[in-house]
């Protein structure tokens, strides 16, 4: 069973989100509203794959990769990007700091489902 | 497994979600207005603002409500630049904003209303632009410790700085989640959220700390906030040592000296108010839940057919009893459901309301930028309105109240020289009272101070003399009834008034009324059911007349084709013959069965079982599924799908078997709501069936 953390600070955009991954199949979903969550669930449990907005209060995403690519035991996190702000500065700003992919909202459904078989790590890696 | 996943079922949580949006984004609007007012900025408030539009345009984008992300795009543009000058927004801007918010509102009411969404009004986002390109003038900022300088958005460093000038107390402190805080519900969320009603979060940042042996994990959360909570409150909430949460002060003004070191509170002079004991401390975390209104519906339509059943058992119960049957436990047991059924429908419409004051919030919004746009000096209170509200209810009611404010502040108060010279104070007062009135009935008085109508003008335009209130209220609500052409000063009311009367006397079943000053004001009162049944119904014609069934009770439509039908066993004078399927006749009266997935079902002509047939053909039937067995009503026509209020026939004279109530769907007229159930078993003992 695999687990992802999907945060955003919008519910709605949450439950999107995990409707477009639901074919996974055996996943397990977890959720946070803001960074400052993400970061905390994040110390206190293992995920396979993080979906993340960049714009919430407080602690934004960005900050979010940044803490978490300090940190040993996340630096191979696979982080998914999921932004309003799509536009190629942004991508490259959030992928130097550390993202391992980048969807600019709106997306449809089937594109964040590629990019989340891309990024979640392969059966046969885990064997 | 299907991996098509069809966004479009998110529409109605998007309405929900887009409507709360709206909600905050006009709060912090209303924030940074106020702030103007005092000569100050609220750099937290344009913080929100922003997040609030960006998470709509985010929504409305993945929805696919272009003219949403259109505007709410053009207003970020805007806010993102008043944040980068550390949250300076004027007056302009915040009419502007003011004006896009509320282009959005309509547009999320079309969305949750399925109607088609207009695009952005016409020089919307050309004003917006506008006002983003102008600017505002950033304000001069006072001195920050320098060690948070460099940590700092220009909107946080304002935002400390403010604090600091005006003296409120700012703390530092640091949270770290733990298992054993987790176990007790602490954390980063609940300090986060406890600490914002308390006081207001200028920055929180994680910091990696060493993973210890005792639970602890490898984050700790710096945070700064300004409060006014004494520091015990404050530590509580983190979970923190006293000694942990650290005042921070401002470095001295004098330029060249800087203080850096921060000082513990104790012994600094400025004693923080009055504590805020544990108990006032917002409860946060606590169990709540957001439900889409249909949900709530719902519920109430299964509970509607629970009652009809539940009648069904006690008219069981007394032919058991004619018959001679001992009925008494029974009966006890029946009674006690009845009671329980009672308190269930008493909790679902608790949980339907919400206060009239929330309700009314959105007019003191409106006032401000009425007044502003018809330069009129107006003030609006809002009084007594601690009642509650069916939450269908406050949205029917909310735009009747907006088109009486809207009439009181454009027409009814006069400019203010016009006011002065008159004796009456400069500033008009509109005021929206309520009122819990017997029987379940909530009055909501919309006043004004302003000019009152003048009968005689309006008698003119109207053509027939206005002896008395009544009649001139018949006059002001008859459709398409404008004063506009009336000369402004003389008329005192605008557009409109129609739409109040269709809303409270049609659609919600209240009543209206207005009295009238010349030269003192006027006052409309708005007499509305606090709560109102709203079904979801499917609309279809039978003979000359409509009727609506609730959708929960229909199993299936179907197109009726003369092939479909069988011939029943006992077939007698009541089976179709040969000759009539031939002419593609449908059996009128006449006990038939019509073969639907396997099973043959018996249909009923609804047409001559209410005897209004038309004689055509009908061509549509409605599968009902009763005590386990299936029955078919054919209609003439289907009109379609709908919600409306359904309004109980109190009547004794007209307590009609199978009519369960009555509705309007619009026309005006009234529409009757059918009790297929019962109607069904008509039917059966008629024989028709």
């Amino acid at each position: 069973m695999k687990r992802l953390l999907i945060v955003d600070d919008s519910k709605l955009m949450r439950d999107m989100v995990a409707a477009c991954l639901r074919p996974l199949g055996e996943v397990a979903f977890e959720f946070a509203g803001t960074g400052l969550e993400a970061i905390e669930r994040l110390s206190l449990t293992g995920f396979d794959l993080v979906v993340l907005d960049l714009n919430m209060p407080d602690v934004g995403g960005l900050e979010v990769i940044e803490f978490v690519r300090a940190q040993d035991r996340s630096r191979a996190l696979p982080i998914l990007i999921v932004t309003t702000r799509g536009d190629d500065e942004n991508r490259t700003k959030v992928l130097e700091a550390g993202a391992s992919g980048f969807l600019a909202k709106p997306f449809a459904p089937q594109q964040i489902l590629e990019e989340a078989r891309r990024l979640l790590p392969s059966k046969r890696a885990e064997a | 497994m299907s991996e098509r996943v069809d966004l479009q079922e998110f529409i109605g949580a998007f309405a929900v979600e887009a409507e709360e949006i709206v909600a905050a984004a006009n709060t912090s609007l209303l924030e940074i207005d106020v702030a103007i007012g005092q000569g100050t900025v609220r750099p937290r408030a344009v913080r929100d603002l922003f997040r609030a539009l960006h998470t709509i345009k985010g929504l409305a984008g993945m929805i696919g409500v272009e003219p949403i992300v259109e505007i709410a795009h053009a207003l970020e543009t805007l806010v993102r630049a008043a944040d980068g000058a550390g949250g300076v927004l004027d007056r302009r801007a915040v009419e502007v904003a003011l004006q896009g918010i509320g282009a959005i509102a309509e547009r999320v009411r079309a969305v949750a209303e399925r109607e088609t969404i207009d695009e952005a009004p016409e020089g919307l986002l050309e004003a917006i632009a506008e006002a983003a390109a102008r600017g505002c003038a950033p304000i001069a900022m006072a001195p920050i410790p320098p060690e948070w300088h460099a940590r700092l958005s220009p909107g946080e460093r304002q935002q400390l700085a403010l604090a600091l000038q005006t003296s409120d107390p700012v703390w530092t402190l640091s949270f770290t989640p733990s298992e054993t805080n987790a176990s007790r519900g602490i954390t980063i969320a609940s300090v986060r959220a406890r600490l914002g009603a308390v006081g207001e979060i200028v920055k929180v940042i994680p910091r990696a700390i060493a993973a210890t042996a005792g639970g602890q994990t490898g984050v700790a959360f710096d945070l700064l906030i300004i409060s006014n909570a004494t520091q015990a409150v404050i530590a509580e909430i983190a979970a923190t040592e006293l000694d942990g949460v650290i005042a921070v002060v401002a470095p001295a003004a004098a330029p060249g000296r800087q203080i850096t070191e921060v000082m513990d509170v104790t012994g600094v002079g400025a004693e923080p108010p009055a504590p805020i004991e544990r108990d006032d401390l917002p409860a946060v975390g606590r169990a709540v839940v957001r439900v889409e209104l249909s949900r709530l519906d719902e519920l109430q339509d299964q509970l509607s057919l629970l009652i009809v059943s539940r009648f069904r058992l006690e008219r069981e119960i007394s032919s058991l009893a004619e018959l001679g049957h001992d009925v008494r436990r029974i009966r006890e047991v029946a009674q006690i459901q009845g009671r329980q059924l009672r308190d269930l429908r008493r909790a679902i419409l608790r949980a339907r309301m919400v206060p009239v004051s929330e309700v009314l919030e959105p007019l003191s919004l409106l006032v401000r930028s009425l007044a502003r746009s018809s330069q009129r000096d107006v003030r609006l209170e809002l009084d007594g309105c601690d009642a509650e509200l069916d939450k269908a209810v406050a949205d029917r009611l909310l735009p009747a109240l907006i088109h009486l404010v809207r009439n009181a502040v454009d027409h009814a108060i006069e400019p203010p020289e016009h006011r002065v010279a008159s004796g009456k104070p400069r500033v008009g007062t509109v005021r929206v009272s309520c009122l819990e009135v017997a029987g379940n009935f909530l009055e909501v008085i919309v006043t004004d101070d302003g000019r009152g109508i003048d009968r005689a003008a309006i008698a003119l335009r109207a053509k027939r003399p206005i002896d008395d209130e009544a009649t001139l209220l018949e006059v002001l609500t008859s459709p398409g009834f404008s004063t506009r052409e009336v000369p402004t000063t003389t008329s005192g009311r605008g557009l409109g008034m129609d739409i109040v009367r269709r809303i409270t006397v049609s659609d919600l079943g209240g009543k209206l009324s207005v009295t009238t000053h010349p030269g003192e004001g006027t006052a409309f009162t708005l007499r509305v059911p606090v709560t109102i049944a709203v079904m979801d119904v499917f609309s279809f014609q039978c003979g000359p007349q409509s009727f609506v069934v609730p959708a929960v009770v229909v199993e299936e439509i179907f197109e009726v084709l003369p092939e479909m039908l069988v011939v029943p066993p006992n077939a007698g004078t009541s089976t179709i013959s040969p000759a009539d399927r031939q002419a593609s006749k449908w059996p009128r009266a006449a006990l038939a069965l019509i073969e639907r997935r396997g099973h043959a079902i018996p249909i009923v002509s609804l047409g001559t079982l209410l005897a209004i047939d038309s004689g055509e053909r009908a061509r549509k039937a409605l599968v009902i599924q009763r005590n386990g067995d299936r029955i078919a009503f054919t209609v003439d026509r289907m009109i379609g799908r709908q919600e409306v209020v359904v309004r109980a026939i109190d009547d004794p004279l007209v307590n009609v078997p199978g009519i369960a109530g009555a509705t309007d769907l619009g026309d005006g007229r009234p529409t009757l709501v059918l009790d297929l159930n019962e109607l069904g078993t008509i039917a059966r003992q008629r024989g028709v069936s």
